[in-house]
Protein backbone atom coordinates (compact mmCIF):
# COMPACT_ATOMS: atom_id res chain seq x y z
CA UNK A 1 0.00 0.00 0.00
CA UNK A 2 0.96 3.59 -0.35
CA UNK A 3 2.45 5.51 2.54
CA UNK A 4 -0.02 7.45 4.65
CA UNK A 5 2.02 10.44 3.58
CA UNK A 6 0.99 10.02 -0.04
CA UNK A 7 -1.35 12.40 -1.77
CA UNK A 8 -4.58 11.21 -0.13
CA UNK A 9 -3.67 12.53 3.31
CA UNK A 10 -4.03 16.06 2.00
CA UNK A 11 -7.78 15.47 1.77
CA UNK A 12 -7.91 14.85 5.50
CA UNK A 13 -5.49 17.44 6.81
CA UNK A 14 -4.44 20.87 5.62
CA UNK A 15 -1.08 20.40 7.29
CA UNK A 16 0.54 17.03 8.00
CA UNK A 17 3.57 17.58 10.19
CA UNK A 18 6.05 14.77 10.77
CA UNK A 19 8.35 14.98 13.79
CA UNK A 20 11.11 12.71 12.52
CA UNK A 21 13.19 10.44 14.65
CA UNK A 22 16.89 11.19 14.67
CA UNK A 23 18.72 9.40 11.89
CA UNK A 24 18.69 9.68 8.15
CA UNK A 25 17.05 6.46 6.98
CA UNK A 26 13.71 8.21 6.63
CA UNK A 27 15.29 10.08 3.75
CA UNK A 28 16.14 6.92 1.83
CA UNK A 29 15.04 6.64 -1.78
CA UNK A 30 13.03 3.48 -1.22
CA UNK A 31 9.97 4.42 0.71
CA UNK A 32 11.60 6.94 2.97
CA UNK A 33 9.01 8.56 5.20
CA UNK A 34 9.86 12.01 3.98
CA UNK A 35 9.97 11.32 0.26
CA UNK A 36 6.54 12.95 0.10
CA UNK A 37 7.37 16.11 2.03
CA UNK A 38 6.53 19.44 0.42
CA UNK A 39 8.72 21.25 2.91
CA UNK A 40 11.58 20.07 5.08
CA UNK A 41 12.64 22.15 8.06
CA UNK A 42 16.15 21.19 9.14
CA UNK A 43 16.49 22.15 12.79
CA UNK A 44 19.94 23.18 14.02
CA UNK A 45 21.32 24.41 17.29
CA UNK A 46 24.56 26.30 17.81
CA UNK A 47 26.72 23.17 17.84
CA UNK A 48 29.07 21.78 15.21
CA UNK A 49 27.55 18.29 15.51
CA UNK A 50 24.03 19.51 14.75
CA UNK A 51 25.38 21.48 11.81
CA UNK A 52 27.16 18.44 10.36
CA UNK A 53 23.96 16.38 10.66
CA UNK A 54 22.05 19.20 8.98
CA UNK A 55 24.52 19.23 6.10
CA UNK A 56 24.15 15.50 5.47
CA UNK A 57 20.37 15.78 5.74
CA UNK A 58 20.23 18.62 3.24
CA UNK A 59 22.27 16.65 0.68
CA UNK A 60 19.92 13.65 1.01
CA UNK A 61 16.82 15.83 0.84
CA UNK A 62 18.01 17.42 -2.36
CA UNK A 63 18.81 14.01 -3.86
CA UNK A 64 15.26 12.92 -2.98
CA UNK A 65 13.90 15.95 -4.76
CA UNK A 66 12.13 17.51 -1.79
CA UNK A 67 11.21 20.85 -3.31
CA UNK A 68 11.70 23.17 -0.34
CA UNK A 69 14.43 22.60 2.22
CA UNK A 70 14.96 25.30 4.82
CA UNK A 71 17.19 25.72 7.83
CA UNK A 72 15.92 26.72 11.27
CA UNK A 73 18.27 27.87 14.02
CA UNK A 74 17.09 26.85 17.48
CA UNK A 75 18.30 27.65 21.01
CA UNK A 76 19.95 30.79 19.72
CA UNK A 77 21.91 33.01 22.05
CA UNK A 78 23.09 36.48 21.25
CA UNK A 79 25.45 36.38 18.30
CA UNK A 80 24.18 33.07 16.93
CA UNK A 81 22.21 34.77 14.15
CA UNK A 82 25.38 35.25 12.12
CA UNK A 83 26.41 31.67 12.83
CA UNK A 84 23.16 30.24 11.44
CA UNK A 85 23.22 32.63 8.48
CA UNK A 86 26.73 31.52 7.57
CA UNK A 87 25.86 27.84 7.87
CA UNK A 88 22.78 28.18 5.66
CA UNK A 89 24.75 30.19 3.11
CA UNK A 90 27.39 27.45 3.08
CA UNK A 91 24.73 24.75 2.57
CA UNK A 92 22.88 26.91 0.07
CA UNK A 93 19.49 26.70 1.81
CA UNK A 94 17.32 29.60 2.93
CA UNK A 95 17.19 30.28 6.68
CA UNK A 96 13.49 30.15 7.59
CA UNK A 97 14.07 31.71 10.99
CA UNK A 98 15.85 31.68 14.31
CA UNK A 99 14.26 30.62 17.60
CA UNK A 100 15.84 32.05 20.75
CA UNK A 101 16.93 29.93 23.69
CA UNK A 102 14.23 30.39 26.29
CA UNK A 103 13.61 29.39 29.89
CA UNK A 104 9.85 28.85 29.38
CA UNK A 105 10.54 26.13 26.84
CA UNK A 106 13.18 24.48 29.02
CA UNK A 107 10.76 24.44 31.93
CA UNK A 108 7.86 23.01 29.90
CA UNK A 109 10.20 20.31 28.57
CA UNK A 110 11.40 19.51 32.07
CA UNK A 111 7.83 19.07 33.28
CA UNK A 112 6.65 17.31 30.13
CA UNK A 113 3.83 19.79 29.82
CA UNK A 114 1.90 21.55 27.10
CA UNK A 115 3.91 24.23 25.43
CA UNK A 116 1.48 27.11 25.67
CA UNK A 117 3.18 30.39 24.88
CA UNK A 118 1.34 33.67 25.02
CA UNK A 119 1.43 36.43 22.45
CA UNK A 120 4.64 38.37 22.51
CA UNK A 121 6.58 35.47 23.95
CA UNK A 122 9.85 35.48 21.96
CA UNK A 123 9.76 31.79 21.02
CA UNK A 124 6.16 32.07 19.88
CA UNK A 125 6.98 35.15 17.82
CA UNK A 126 9.78 33.23 16.13
CA UNK A 127 7.46 30.30 15.40
CA UNK A 128 4.81 32.61 13.91
CA UNK A 129 7.48 34.18 11.73
CA UNK A 130 8.72 30.79 10.49
CA UNK A 131 5.17 29.63 9.71
CA UNK A 132 4.70 32.86 7.76
CA UNK A 133 7.93 32.15 5.89
CA UNK A 134 6.73 28.66 4.94
CA UNK A 135 3.30 30.05 3.94
CA UNK A 136 4.88 32.54 1.59
CA UNK A 137 6.95 29.77 0.01
CA UNK A 138 3.79 27.69 -0.44
CA UNK A 139 1.32 30.14 -1.89
CA UNK A 140 -1.32 28.12 -3.67
CA UNK A 141 -0.61 24.88 -1.82
CA UNK A 142 -1.61 25.45 1.77
CA UNK A 143 -4.56 27.60 0.74
CA UNK A 144 -5.97 24.90 -1.50
CA UNK A 145 -8.50 23.43 0.87
CA UNK B 1 0.82 20.33 2.72
CA UNK B 2 3.31 17.93 4.21
CA UNK B 3 5.97 19.34 6.49
CA UNK B 4 8.91 17.31 7.77
CA UNK B 5 10.85 18.33 10.86
CA UNK B 6 14.35 16.84 10.94
CA UNK B 7 17.62 17.33 12.78
CA UNK B 8 20.08 15.79 15.16
CA UNK B 9 18.73 14.39 18.41
CA UNK B 10 18.33 17.04 21.07
CA UNK B 11 18.11 20.09 18.81
CA UNK B 12 14.47 20.68 19.75
CA UNK B 13 12.56 18.95 16.94
CA UNK B 14 9.69 17.89 19.19
CA UNK B 15 9.37 21.25 20.88
CA UNK B 16 9.27 23.08 17.58
CA UNK B 17 6.97 20.48 16.01
CA UNK B 18 4.44 21.09 18.80
CA UNK B 19 4.70 24.85 18.40
CA UNK B 20 4.39 24.76 14.61
CA UNK B 21 1.41 22.38 14.82
CA UNK B 22 -0.34 24.61 17.36
CA UNK B 23 0.30 27.70 15.28
CA UNK B 24 -1.23 26.10 12.17
CA UNK B 25 -4.22 24.98 14.27
CA UNK B 26 -4.58 28.51 15.65
CA UNK B 27 -4.83 29.68 12.05
CA UNK B 28 -7.85 27.45 11.59
CA UNK B 29 -6.16 24.68 9.60
CA UNK B 30 -6.74 20.97 10.13
CA UNK B 31 -3.44 19.68 11.48
CA UNK B 32 -2.23 16.11 11.66
CA UNK B 33 0.99 15.63 13.64
CA UNK B 34 2.90 12.37 13.32
CA UNK B 35 5.47 11.47 15.96
CA UNK B 36 7.90 8.90 14.58
CA UNK B 37 10.33 8.97 17.47
CA UNK B 38 10.93 5.67 19.24
CA UNK B 39 10.36 7.50 22.50
CA UNK B 40 7.39 9.66 21.57
CA UNK B 41 7.17 12.95 23.42
CA UNK B 42 5.14 15.07 21.10
CA UNK B 43 1.97 14.07 22.96
CA UNK B 44 3.18 15.84 26.09
CA UNK B 45 4.16 18.99 24.26
CA UNK B 46 0.68 19.00 22.73
CA UNK B 47 -0.93 18.80 26.17
CA UNK B 48 -1.74 15.12 26.71
CA UNK B 49 -0.79 13.44 29.97
CA UNK B 50 1.19 10.19 30.10
CA UNK B 51 -1.92 8.04 30.40
CA UNK B 52 -3.54 9.67 27.38
CA UNK B 53 -0.28 9.40 25.46
CA UNK B 54 0.04 5.70 26.24
CA UNK B 55 -3.51 5.12 25.05
CA UNK B 56 -2.73 6.28 21.52
CA UNK B 57 -2.60 3.17 19.34
CA UNK B 58 0.58 2.67 17.41
CA UNK B 59 0.30 3.33 13.70
CA UNK B 60 1.88 0.37 11.90
CA UNK B 61 5.22 1.33 10.45
CA UNK B 62 4.20 -0.18 7.14
CA UNK B 63 1.47 2.43 6.86
CA UNK B 64 3.97 5.20 7.37
CA UNK B 65 6.64 4.09 4.96
CA UNK B 66 4.27 2.34 2.57
CA UNK B 67 6.19 -0.91 2.35
CA UNK B 68 3.48 -3.41 3.17
CA UNK B 69 0.37 -4.16 5.14
CA UNK B 70 -3.13 -4.31 3.77
CA UNK B 71 -4.50 -1.43 1.81
CA UNK B 72 -7.99 -1.68 3.19
CA UNK B 73 -8.00 1.56 5.21
CA UNK B 74 -8.42 4.98 3.75
CA UNK B 75 -6.53 7.91 5.29
CA UNK B 76 -9.77 9.00 6.97
CA UNK B 77 -10.17 5.56 8.53
CA UNK B 78 -6.53 5.51 9.62
CA UNK B 79 -6.90 8.88 11.31
CA UNK B 80 -10.11 7.92 13.11
CA UNK B 81 -8.61 4.59 14.20
CA UNK B 82 -5.15 5.72 15.26
CA UNK B 83 -5.46 9.45 15.85
CA UNK B 84 -5.79 11.26 19.17
CA UNK B 85 -7.22 14.76 19.28
CA UNK B 86 -5.14 17.03 21.50
CA UNK B 87 -6.34 20.17 23.36
CA UNK B 88 -5.22 22.54 20.61
CA UNK B 89 -7.27 20.46 18.09
CA UNK B 90 -4.13 19.01 16.51
CA UNK B 91 -4.67 15.31 15.76
CA UNK B 92 -1.71 13.19 16.81
CA UNK B 93 -0.53 9.87 15.38
CA UNK B 94 2.17 7.70 16.93
CA UNK B 95 4.29 5.87 14.42
CA UNK B 96 7.40 4.55 16.04
CA UNK B 97 9.40 1.71 14.56
CA UNK B 98 7.75 -1.68 14.97
CA UNK B 99 11.03 -3.18 16.16
CA UNK B 100 11.12 -0.64 18.94
CA UNK B 101 7.46 -0.69 19.85
CA UNK B 102 7.10 -1.77 23.42
CA UNK B 103 10.80 -1.37 24.07
CA UNK B 104 10.20 1.84 25.94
Amino acid sequence: MRSILGAAIDQEADVTLVDMEAGLEHLSRSGGTLAYADVLLVIMEPSRKSILTAGRTIVLAEELGIPRVYGVGNKAQEGDKEFFEEVCAEYNVPLAGIVPANADVVEADRRGELLALGEGQPVRDAVVSIVDFVDHALVGIIGAH
Amino acid sequence: MKLGIVGKGGVGKTTLSALFAQEYARRGLRVLAIDTDSNPNLAHSLGLNSEQADDIPLLPRSVVVGTGGDGAMTPAELISTYGAVTPSSVTLLHAMRITQAGAG
